[in-house]
This record gives C-alpha cells, sequence and structure tokens, in this order.
C-alpha cells in the first residue's frame, strides 16, 4: 500500500489518539473485571457458643418411655445413634452407622407466623462399610426441623427424620423400630428389635463427662438390637441379618476445656454380654477419670464401669489420604472385675471407615477376639480436629 | 529569506490540513462516541438487572413458579422427601423500601441449609458453630428474629454496620431488623449481585413480606431429564416448573424496544457525520488536484492515489473511532443515569454498579467508525482517480461534474424513498426492518436536497437580486457553484433538523395522545397506590383497607384493583401477563376500543361473566384479532381459557394489560390480596380532604394517596423522564450537525479565499464581504430548515406508524403544532449563522493582498 497522502503529522495524530484510547480502555478493562461465576465468602460477625438457659443435664431424670425415646428441645444436643454388624446368608459382612442429630439454636421456640421457622436443626450421617468390596460409602444431611423437612417425635408413633431418612416405630409399643435410607448409591431398609431393656449409663442415666456440674448429658442405649433386612449398595440387594446398638444423648455442652476428643467402643459378644466402654481425651494427653462404660449383662442387667474398671491401648496407625489424620489401627481393651480379668482386642474390619462430614472422625466396625470373640463399632474424634464448640 | 517563505507556506499547509484532519476527527468521534455511550448506558443497565436476576437465581437451571397464589411450601418437602431431590432451594422474596432514604432492595428469603446446592455466595468458608452452618451470622440469621445480611457496598450505602438496626417498609407497614453479619463478595461481579439484596432466613422474609403456607418460588439444579419430567408430573395445578434462562431473558427483553429506539436514534448522529467526512474528504481532494495531478504526471497509478486518500481516511477514521470510544465511554457514564431511571419507572427496577463495555459495543463503534470514514471516504477518492495530469489545469472541472451528480443522487434518492416505504409493508413485526425502512427514506430525502438546493437557489437568486442588489445575486450563485460542498453541508444539516422536527412532533403527538386518553381513565376522585417501581412488583395490600376508606367522610364508593403478574403458558417467549383485577369498571363508558365484540355498555356485563378485555399493544403482542380471542391463562385450577371480547386504547404500559373482574379473579387464583384503591367522592367533598385524611389512615404502611391533578402530574413526570433522553439525543444530534455545518462553511469560505481576496481587491468593503458570507449562510441554513420540514414530518409519521407500533404497540393520532415547524426552521438558519460568523470574521478580516497570494 502507498502512503503518498498520509503525512507525519496525520500519523502522530492517529498514534496519540490510539494511546489514550487504548489508555482509557486499560482503566475500563481493570475496573470491571471479566466475568466469573458468581460467588462470595461470607465472612461472618463471630458471637459465641452461648448455652445459657438452655436445660443442663445436673439432677437424675426420670426415665419415661416412649416419651425419652422423642425429643428434649430444652436440651442443645440430642442424638439417635445406630451402629451395627450385619451378614448375609453366606457370611457377607456389612458394618452401617445411621445417626440423626438434634441442635436448638436457641433455648426457646419463640412464636412466628411462618412455617419455617424452627430453632431446632437435624443433621444426619448415613454410613454403609462393605468388607467385601472394601468400600465405604457415606452421606450427610441437614435440614432444618420445620414444614415436615426433619423433625423427631413420639406422638402420634415415634419417627426420627430427614427428609426420606427415617427411623420409626412399627407399633405403638415401640416393639419394633425401622430404619429406612437411601442415599446416592446405597441404602438400607431395616427392622430392628431390641432384646434388652434401655440401659442406662453413668448415675441412672447421668453420664458425666467433666468435673463441673452440667457438664453431662443424659444417656441410655438398646445395647442388642436384633436386625433383619436388605443392604443395597451400587446397585446390588443383600438380604442381610445382625445386630445393632442404639445410643441416646441429650445434653448440653458436653466436653470440658481442653478434652479433644473422646475413643468410644460398643461391643457385642457372642455369649450375649455387651459393653460401652469410652475415654475422654485431653489436650495434655491425659484421660478425663469420670468417664467410664457399662456392662450389659444377657439378661438386660447393667453394671456400671469406671474409668479404673478398665484400660484401652491402642496399637498401630492408620493414616487417612482424605484429612491427613493418623487414628489407632486396634486396641486391647483389659477389663478388671471383682478379681476377673478379661482381655478384649478390636480390630477394624475395614482400614478407610473415616466420615469425611463437616466433624471428620471415624466410625467403623470391628472385630473382637480375645478372652471372647465378637463385633462391634468403634468411634474415633478430635484425630482430624479439636470437637469442642462443634457438637 | 527563502527559508522562512517555505516555512511559513508549509506552516499554513499544515495548519489547513490539521484543521480538516481535527474536524474530520470529531465528526467521527461525535458519531461513535454517541453509538457507544448510548450502547454503554444499554447495556449497563442490561447487564445490571441480569446480574441482580442471576444472583437472585444463582446456579438454578429451573424453577418452580406459580401464579399470584405462589407455590406451597409443603412442595418442597415433598421434592426432598418424595423425589429425592436435593438440588432445590425454597425462597420467599419481595421488594421493600430500607432506611429512611426508603431506597427499595430486594428482599430474599433463604434456607441456608439448601443454598449451598444453588446460590454459592452465602456459602462461603468460615468457622462452623453448627455443623453445616457456615458461620456465626447465618446461625443468628436463623436463631434470631427479624435479622439480616447484606453485602458490604449495601452497608456503606446504608450507613449501617453489623449490629445496628434497619426500617424495612412494606405495604404493610414498618419493620425493624437487624444486620448481623456483612456478606463479602469474592469478585465485582458478584458484588455487583449483590448490590441490591437483603438477605434473611426464609422465616424472617415469610414474616415481613410472605403470606403463611406460601413460596415465592423453588430454585432448581437439574441436569437430569428424566428428574425434570418426574417434576412435572408431581406438580399440583397452577404451579409450572420451567427453566430459568427463558424467563431471564423473557424479562430482559422488557425493556428492549425502549432501548432499541435510543440505539436508533445514536445512528442518525453517525450518518450527519458520515456526511461531513464525506464533505472534508472531497474538499481536500479538490484541494489537492494540482498536486494529485503532478503525482500521477511523475507515475503514480490510479491505484495507488486511491489507496492514498482511503489510508488517509482510515487513518483519522480509526484515531476518530478511538477516541469516540473513550468518549462514548464517558458520555455513558452520563447517560446512564436517566436511562436506567426511566426503565426503572416502566420496566424493572435495576442498580448500575459499573458501567458495561462488551466487545460487542466496540465492536459497533469501529464498524461504523471505520465503515462510515471508508464510505464516505469512497467516492472522493474514486473522484481523486479520475485526475489527469491534464484535467488538473481546469479548475471548474470538479463542480461541473457535481451538479451533474445531483441529478444522479436525487435519482437514487427517491429510488431510496421508495425502497423505503416498500420496505415498511415487508415483516409488519420488525422493528429493526421499521428501522431500516426509516434510515432509507431519510436517506432518500437527503439524496434530493443537492438537487432541490440548487433548484431553489436559481428561483431565489432573481428575487434576492431584486431586494439586495449584487450581494443577493452573488450569494446563491456562490452556492450553487459549490454545490459539492454546500450541498453536502446543507443535507447535513437537513437531516439533523428533520431529526428534530420528526422526534418533536413524535413526542408531541404521544404527549397529546396520552392527555386525551388519561382524561378518559382517571374517573376516580382519589387514588390510593403503593410505590412500586417497574412492572415486576406486586404489592399485598389489605383488602380491609377498602371498608376503612369506604368511611371515610365524603367516600362514596371505593373499588379495589389487584395487579400481578400470571403466566400464559402459549406465549413462554414473552413476560408474564400484567393482569389487572378490578371491582368495577372505572371507566367503562370514557373508554376507546380498538374493536369489541359486544355492546360498550354491556363490556362490565361480559366481564363478570368471565370475559376479559386487553389493551392495544397486549393484542398487537400476542396476535390477538376478533378471530383470535381467547387468552389461556395459568390459574391455581390449572390452565383456564379466557375469552376476550375487547382490545382498548391504554397507554399506562407498552407490555399490556389484561382486565379482568375481581370475582373471576378470586374464582380462578387463591389470593387474598389488593394492589391499590380508588375513591369516588359525594358530589360536594373537597378531593384534598379526603386526600389528607386517607393520608393519616395509611400513613404506616408509606401508601401514596393522590388526587386525580396530582396522579396526572406523575405520570406526565414518568412521561417528560422517558423522553428526556430522547431529547437530549435529539439535542446531541443537532451539536453533532452544528459541527459539521461549521466545518463544510468554514472549509467552502476558505477555499473561496481567493475569489473572495478578488473581491475585495475590486473594491468591495469588508463589510459587504461580513454580508455576503452572511448571507451565504443564512440562504444555506435556511434552505435546511425548509427542506428538514416535510422530510422531519414523514419521520415523525413513520416513527409513530411505524416505529412506535412495532416497538410499543401503541398507536397515537398525529399532533403538528405551526410553532414547532417555526422553530426547526429558525434553529437550522441560527446554526447556520453561527456556523457562518467565523469564517466572515476571518474574510472581513483578510487583506486583498494576502487572500490572493497564491500558495
Amino acid at each position: 500500500m502507498n502512503s503518498i497522502y498520509v503525512n507525519k503529522q496525520v500519523l502522530w495524530f492517529g498514534l496519540i489518539a490510539a494511546v489514550i484510547a487504548i489508555l482509557v480502555y486499560g482503566v475500563v478493562r481493570v475496573s470491571s473485571r471479566p466475568s466469573q461465576p458468581i460467588g462470595a465468602e461470607t465472612i461472618v460477625v463471630a458471637v459465641e457458643p452461648n448455652t445459657d438457659g438452655f436445660a443442663r443435664a445436673i439432677g437424675p431424670w426420670q426415665w419415661e418411655f416412649p416419651r425419652d425415646h422423642g425429643p428434649h428441645p430444652a436440651f442443645q444436643t440430642e442424638w439417635w445413634y445406630f451402629t451395627g454388624n450385619l451378614t448375609t446368608a453366606d457370611g457377607r459382612r456389612f458394618g452401617y452407622q445411621f445417626t440423626i442429630f438434634r441442635r436448638a439454636l436457641t433455648p426457646e421456640q419463640r412464636d412466628s407466623r411462618s412455617e419455617w421457622y424452627t430453632n431446632q436443626m437435624y443433621l444426619a450421617h448415613f454410613t454403609v462399610s462393605d468388607m467385601a468390596g472394601g468400600t465405604f460409602y457415606q452421606e450427610e444431611r441437614f435440614s432444618r426441623g420445620a414444614v415436615d423437612l426433619a423433625g423427631a417425635e413420639v406422638s402420634p408413633r415415634f419417627r426420627v427424620w430427614i427428609d426420606d431418612w427415617a427411623v420409626f416405630a412399627a407399633d405403638d409399643t415401640i416393639s419394633q423400630m425401622l430404619i429406612r435410607a437411601k442415599a446416592a448409591g446405597f441404602a438400607i431398609d431395616l427392622t430392628l428389635t431390641p432384646v434388652k431393656a434401655p440401659a442406662f449409663h453413668g448415675d441412672n442415666g447421668l453420664s458425666q463427662k467433666g468435673p463441673e456440674a452440667g457438664n453431662a448429658s443424659y444417656y441410655y442405649s438398646l445395647s442388642r438390637l436384633e436386625t433383619k433386612g436388605t443392604v443395597e449398595i451400587g446397585g446390588g440387594e443383600f438380604a442381610v441379618s445382625g445386630l445393632s446398638w442404639m445410643d441416646r444423648e441429650f445434653g448440653t455442652s458436653a466436653l470440658s476445656a481442653g478434652a479433644v476428643g473422646w475413643d468410644w467402643f460398643a461391643i457385642h459378644l457372642d455369649d450375649g454380654h455387651d459393653i460401652m466402654v469410652g475415654q475422654i481425651r485431653h489436650q495434655d494427653g491425659s484421660l478425663e477419670p469420670l468417664f467410664g462404660g457399662l456392662l450389659v449383662s444377657p439378661d438386660g442387667t447393667t453394671r456400671y464401669l469406671t474409668a479404673e474398671d478398665f484400660t484401652i491401648t491402642p496399637f498401630g496407625s492408620w493414616r487417612s489420604k482424605n484429612s491427613g489424620a493418623t487414628y489407632p489401627a486396634g486396641w486391647e481393651i483389659e477389663l478388671a472385675l471383682d478379681g476377673d480379668s478379661l482381655r478384649l482386642v478390636l480390630e477394624p474390619l475395614l482400614a478407610d471407615q473415616e466420615v469425611l462430614a463437616n466433624v471428620i472422625y471415624w466410625e467403623g466396625a470391628v472385630r473382637i477376639s480375645g478372652d471372647a470373640a465378637g463385633y462391634g463399632y468403634a468411634e474415633l474424634t478430635g484425630y482430624a480436629q479439636p470437637l469442642r464448640g462443634l457438637i | 529569506m527563502t527559508g522562512a517563505v517555505v516555512s511559513r507556506l508549509v506552516y499554513r499547509a499544515l495548519q489547513r490540513r490539521v484543521l480538516q484532519s481535527v474536524l474530520f476527527v470529531i465528526s467521527i468521534l461525535a458519531g461513535v462516541a454517541l453509538i457507544v455511550g448510548v450502547d454503554v448506558a444499554a447495556e449497563s443497565a442490561r447487564r445490571a438487572f441480569s446480574l441482580s436476576l442471576a444472583s437472585l437465581q444463582g446456579d438454578a437451571t429451573h424453577e418452580i413458579v406459580g401464579g399470584p397464589s405462589g407455590v406451597p411450601s409443603s412442595l418442597y418437602r415433598s421434592l426432598r422427601a418424595d423425589l429425592g431431590i436435593r438440588t432445590g432451594a425454597p425462597v420467599i422474596q419481595d421488594t421493600v423500601r430500607v432506611g429512611a432514604a426508603e431506597i427499595p432492595l430486594t428482599l430474599l428469603g433463604i434456607d441456608p441449609f439448601a443454598e449451598a446446592q444453588v446460590r454459592q455466595y452465602l456459602a462461603g468458608a468460615s468457622t462452623a458453630t453448627v455443623p453445616g452452618v457456615e458461620g456465626q451470622a447465618l446461625l443468628r440469621l436463623m436463631a434470631e428474629p427479624d435479622t439480616v445480611l447484606v453485602a458490604q457496598s449495601v452497608a456503606a450505602r446504608l450507613g449501617v454496620e453489623p449490629g445496628d438496626q434497619l426500617a424495612l417498609r412494606t405495604a404493610r407497614g414498618r419493620r425493624n431488623v437487624t444486620l448481623v453479619g456483612i456478606i463479602h463478595p469474592a469478585n465485582e461481579l458478584s458484588a455487583q449481585a449483590l448490590a441490591s439484596l437483603v438477605v434473611a432466613d426464609i422465616s424472617t422474609a415469610q414474616e415481613i413480606v410472605g403470606s403463611p403456607g406460601v413460596l415465592t418460588r423453588i430454585d432448581l439444579v437439574l441436569t437430569d431429564a428424566q428428574v425434570l419430567a418426574d417434576i412435572q408430573g408431581s406438580l399440583p395445578p397452577g404451579v409450572v416448573v420451567r427453566p430459568v434462562e427463558s424467563n431471564r431473558s423473557s424479562l430482559e427483553q422488557l425493556s428492549d424496544s425502549f432501548t432499541l429506539n435510543l440505539q436508533a436514534l445514536s445512528l442518525l448522529a453517525l450518518i450527519v457525520g458520515l456526511f461531513l467526512v464525506y464533505n472534508i474528504m472531497s474538499f481536500s481532494v479538490v484541494q489537492r488536484r494540482t498536486q494529485i495531478g503532478m503525482l500521477r504526471a511523475i507515475g503514480a497509478t490510479r491505484r495507488q492515489v486511491f489507496a492514498g486518500i482511503l489510508l488517509e481516511a482510515l487513518v483519522l477514521g480509526v484515531a476518530g473511532t478511538l477516541l469516540g470510544l473513550a468518549v462514548g465511554y464517558v458520555l455513558g457514564g452520563f447517560l446512564v443515569g436517566a436511562v436506567t431511571r426511566t426503565i426503572s419507572d416502566l420496566y424493572y427496577r435495576v442498580e448500575v454498579q459499573a458501567l458495561t463495555l462488551t466487545s460487542l459495543t466496540i465492536a459497533k463503534g469501529v464498524f461504523t467508525g471505520l465503515g462510515a470514514s471508508l464510505a464516505a471516504a469512497l467516492i472522493p477518492a474514486l473522484n481523486a482517480t479520475r485526475i489527469t495530469p491534464a484535467s488538473t489545469l481546469r479548475s471548474a472541472d470538479a463542480e461541473q461534474a457535481s451538479r451533474s451528480r445531483a441529478d444522479v443522487a436525487a435519482v437514487t434518492g427517491i429510488v431510496v424513498l421508495g425502497a423505503g416505504l416498500v420496505l415498511t409493508q415487508f415483516q409488519a413485526q420488525s422493528l429493526l426492518l421499521g428501522f431500516g425502512a426509516l434510515f432509507l427514506v431519510l436517506m432518500g430525502s437527503v439524496l434530493m436536497t443537492p438537487l432541490a438546493l440548487l433548484l431553489v437557489m436559481h428561483l431565489v437568486q432573481p428575487f434576492l437580486g431584486r431586494a439586495i442588489g449584487t450581494l443577493g445575486r452573488i450569494a446563491p450563485r456562490a452556492i450553487a457553484r459549490s454545490l459539492s460542498r454546500t450541498g453536502v453541508a446543507v443535507a447535513a444539516l437537513s437531516l439533523s433538523v428533520s431529526v428534530i422536527v420528526g422526534v418533536s412532533v413524535m413526542i408531541a403527538s404521544f404527549r397529546g395522545t396520552v392527555t386525551t386518553w388519561l382524561d378518559g381513565a382517571l374517573t376516580a376522585d382519589v387514588f390510593i397506590s403503593a410505590p412500586a417501581s417497574g412492572l415486576l412488583e406486586t404489592v399485598n395490600l389489605d383488602p380491609e383497607l377498602a371498608v376503612q376508606l369506604q368511611n371515610l367522610p365524603g367516600v362514596s364508593q371505593v373499588l379495589t384493583a389487584r395487579d400481578v403478574p400470571v403466566l400464559a403458558p402459549d406465549y413462554p417467549g414473552l413476560p408474564p401477563v400484567n393482569l389487572v383485577a378490578v371491582s368495577d369498571d372505572l371507566a367503562e363508558r370514557s373508554r376507546r376500543y380498538l374493536w369489541l365484540a359486544v355492546p360498550q355498555e354491556e363490556v362490565w356485563e361480559a366481564m363478570q361473566a368471565g370475559a376479559i378485555i386487553v389493551t392495544e399493544s397486549f393484542a398487537y403482542r400476542r396476535g390477538i384479532s376478533p378471530e383470535v380471542n381467547t387468552l389461556n391463562v395459568l390459574t391455581d385450577n390449572g390452565v383456564r381459557s379466557f375469552p376476550i371480547v375487547g382490545v382498548y386504547y391504554h397507554y399506562g404500559t407498552d407490555q399490556g394489560i389484561v382486565l379482568m373482574a375481581d370475582p373471576v379473579y378470586r374464582e380462578h387464583f387463591a389470593d387474598p390480596w389488593v394492589s391499590s384503591f380508588a375513591l369516588f367522592l359525594t358530589p360536594e367533598t373537597q378531593s384534598a380532604h379526603v386526600v389528607e385524611s386517607a393520608r393519616r389512615l395509611v400513613a404506616d404502611q408509606g401508601l401514596n394517596v393522590q388526587s386525580t391533578g396530582e396522579l396526572r402530574t406523575q405520570v406526565f413526570t414518568i412521561f417528560d423522564r422517558a423522553f428526556n433522553i430522547t431529547a437530549a439525543l435529539r439535542s446531541l444530534a443537532a451539536v453533532v450537525a452544528f459541527i459539521g455545518v461549521l466545518s463544510a462553511l468554514m472549509a467552502l469560505q476558505l477555499d473561496q479565499k481567493r475569489t473572495l481576496g478578488t473581491m475585495r481587491a475590486l473594491g468591495l468593503t469588508s463589510g459587504q464581504l461580513w454580508r455576503l458570507t452572511l448571507l451565504e449562510t443564512g440562504l444555506m441554513g435556511l434552505a435546511a430548515g425548509l427542506f428538514a420540514l416535510p422530510i422531519g414530518l414523514l419521520l415523525a409519521k413513520m416513527l409513530i406508524d411505524v416505529i412506535n407500533v412495532r416497538a410499543f404497540g401503541w398507536t397515537f393520532s398525529f399532533l403538528v403544532s405551526p410553532g414547532s415547524l417555526l422553530q426547526a426552521v429558525l434553529i437550522a438558519l441560527t446554526a447556520a449563522l453561527l456556523a457562518g460568523a467565523y469564517p466572515a470574521w476571518r474574510v472581513a478580516h483578510l487583506t486583498p493582498a494576502e487572500a490572493i497570494r497564491n500558495e
């Protein structure tokens, strides 16, 4: 192209204009950044966790069933905790955990025109351990306790639920409980029949978690529930039977300052004994002396176990790739009662039974050997993050 | 000595070229700046609206919505528990007025547990005190009554910090809420999205603006067609699931007609600029005839000459375009306020946080700027190639040619105009084609002006000669002789003045029509409504208020109107239907109908039996006619068909209205609320007294109580505000034209310098030269003004009969006031005289020797 008619001045004029325009454009581009998906970090004004106004576990509790299977909304925290070991007819083993937690945001339910209002929040953890497949399935759900989305009730009949996950009574006397839960890729449909009366922990159900008054919970278990039903994983359905354990606790702020977590074991021995032992670990490495355990005989009579009655010695370790936390890989539990002693060895049926929920913990099926045989469940908290203030 | 002369010559030459370059750049700059400015303002408003919709919808792909009765809360539970849908979120939403300034913001009521699936900006990572609840603020939001969150920008605007109280005003009264946290947006875009939100827990929102058992909607993130089908199968009657995208685009198009009109008007400015550039380039070629001739003589090819001229135009065009983009962006900042104000008045509430410069806007500016530069330079460049070394000696060649070209232009003009008129007959609904036709008609008319100018100058020459003498004969001849430049200058001036005439007549006709319509429509004495902006805000007033108003002294009758959006499944691409249910007919007698299927005095009877009537815009947009005369509406009982017995004239909204009898409405919708009241007074009552007592009655709700007069004033305030931008653009077009005429006349006069110098030498006084110059420019201005009248009226006729009908579905009468026409002629004359003043002054101060000196 011949540029005979473009003199230098015209070119400069154009050039300077172009530079100015590009500069202005640059400023514009900087001030309005190109499109990104809508997103924002919510930074919030912190308020201290407040337990004022909530009922505390202090005196003895007048137990009454089926009422006490239902919710106790005056307490801040409550749970319905089911764990169990199940087998198919040909011996394929599964473990499951089905838990619904209730959490009150405020001590009182205020009046509201809105059916969406509630001070009760619900949270559920549902896991299935497939020992043969080596797979741990898990899902977590939350919901407000309003608009029938989630809730707990005994009237007209016992039912605790989030969406379509529910545990409910088969009849008015709760001779059987049914658990139905369907998650992404796994489901259970189980019928649980209690074979023993409710067993109360601590002092007739007042279970001290620390030296302070009120730093306790009301705690009972249906320690042995014969369980039948189906487990569904990855499209396959398995008819199963086995034993479940139900733990029920309600209280307000149940961990002392300095406590970092707990180890909890629910043991079904083949001879018909059920044992719960647990320990609360402190930051300094010591154990909470006030927390103990419970021995339930085949006939349902119970015996409270103090911290001096048993020792729990962990062995081995397993490191989670997901959370980076290191958990023990087995335990030796020694019970010394009235001069007799019982030595049990607990080993996970599957190494990875870590629940990756908002609270990360390990909850899994274990095999029991040693002086007696059986199956059970272990719960290990506070290994991935300190638990205080979280539940 | 020689060096000084040479440098002086060079300086002079450059000065002239610089002046031309500057004028070229300014012409393109002004046109591009207007286009970009309007586009930036319109796009910013649209984007802000789109973002605010997006912020409300989050990642939702679908939404479940109902009619005025909303969506039952229990449906959300059944979606989760029965269908197992995890990715849904319930919403209760409405407009609230916040703080002492009553800033309208959207109260968004959400369930924090469901939000992470749909709206991620609320699920920021922070220490959770309750598992699953992200942060203490969300905890308080759910746990404590009357608590809200806002974005930092909103908090700053309202001057509040966490812990402070905020007053929320709804049609039900005032409510104080506590700000418990700040949402810190992750980026500018989220900031813009959040800029008009007040976030509350769904229970709080329901207490403040909702009804028991009812959600505004359920947002869904769906990827599976089967799930969608399952949902469709499980919905109760009166509730539908639809893609959010279709809803968003149907809402965004609400203001399309309005902004497209502005954009078309801005394009007019560029067309004026195009004429100027053509003028400048022609002049520049004429000036350099000798130089070009010499270059041809020493071996330059035609192709090189052609390329050289185009390259020059391109370089200047690039400069003008780039500067135009920058200036346009700044202009957009000024225009955006006015544009958003009107969009908020008429269509939807929108807040513009940041100007948007899209690549499409830039492309439009670049394309039109460079295109206009090259197109305008094309003919001068072709002319330059015709210059032969020999022809340079005959200077009159070009003018001789331009005279014959005036004939060609006129013939072309007639063809183009005819084509434009024919085009109006095609695609009778297309607004873009309408504008295409409008531009063809304008261009065609303008192409005829050079020949018309020539004829007029021949006509006036004898009269002026007799009236003024020699000067009177010289002036028209000079204009006719320099037709290549005077013709274009007059065409440009005619064009811009005709735009002024056309737009003014259109606005006046519209205003006149609206005045007549309002006189008939406002038959009640006092009106009570809630402040609401745009079409999308539904106001819920307690019908009990009607009883209290009825009890006010002096009130003889109270009518209620319910104004709600309803869904018409047959028109999924259009915005929801504005349904107005009235308890009695306000204006049965005075209403004017396009057509009626029943006698006028039986309309209300037919409506009570279930028929509806619709407005002209509504019918136009949906092709409703005496043959196509039913409307399917989604009611609480499912889709129901309503017969349309008439179409009436109404200028309240270009989106149209469906008028229904209140009992019929209540039969189909479980909706307890009303939207406004109209009071009729006993004959001897002063409306001011009733207004006063009604105001006291509704003080808490912040309702507007207006007499007929006040309502009229308000309607016209909004009307005038809507046309402010149009009027401003009209003035800007005039400014562009003025600059152009100035440049053309200056060039013309500078070109005539030698002639004028010779005249001075022959004895003309400087005063006579003054007069001659002003006479020339005055003649041109007058001619332009006169030509502009028929073009302007044609433009107005097309704006009214083609553009407005297609854009808004309105017809209105063609009202012309002689005063506005006279005004237009005066504007043209004044512009021309002002533009001539500087060249006249220059010429008058020339010494003959200076003027005659050969360059």
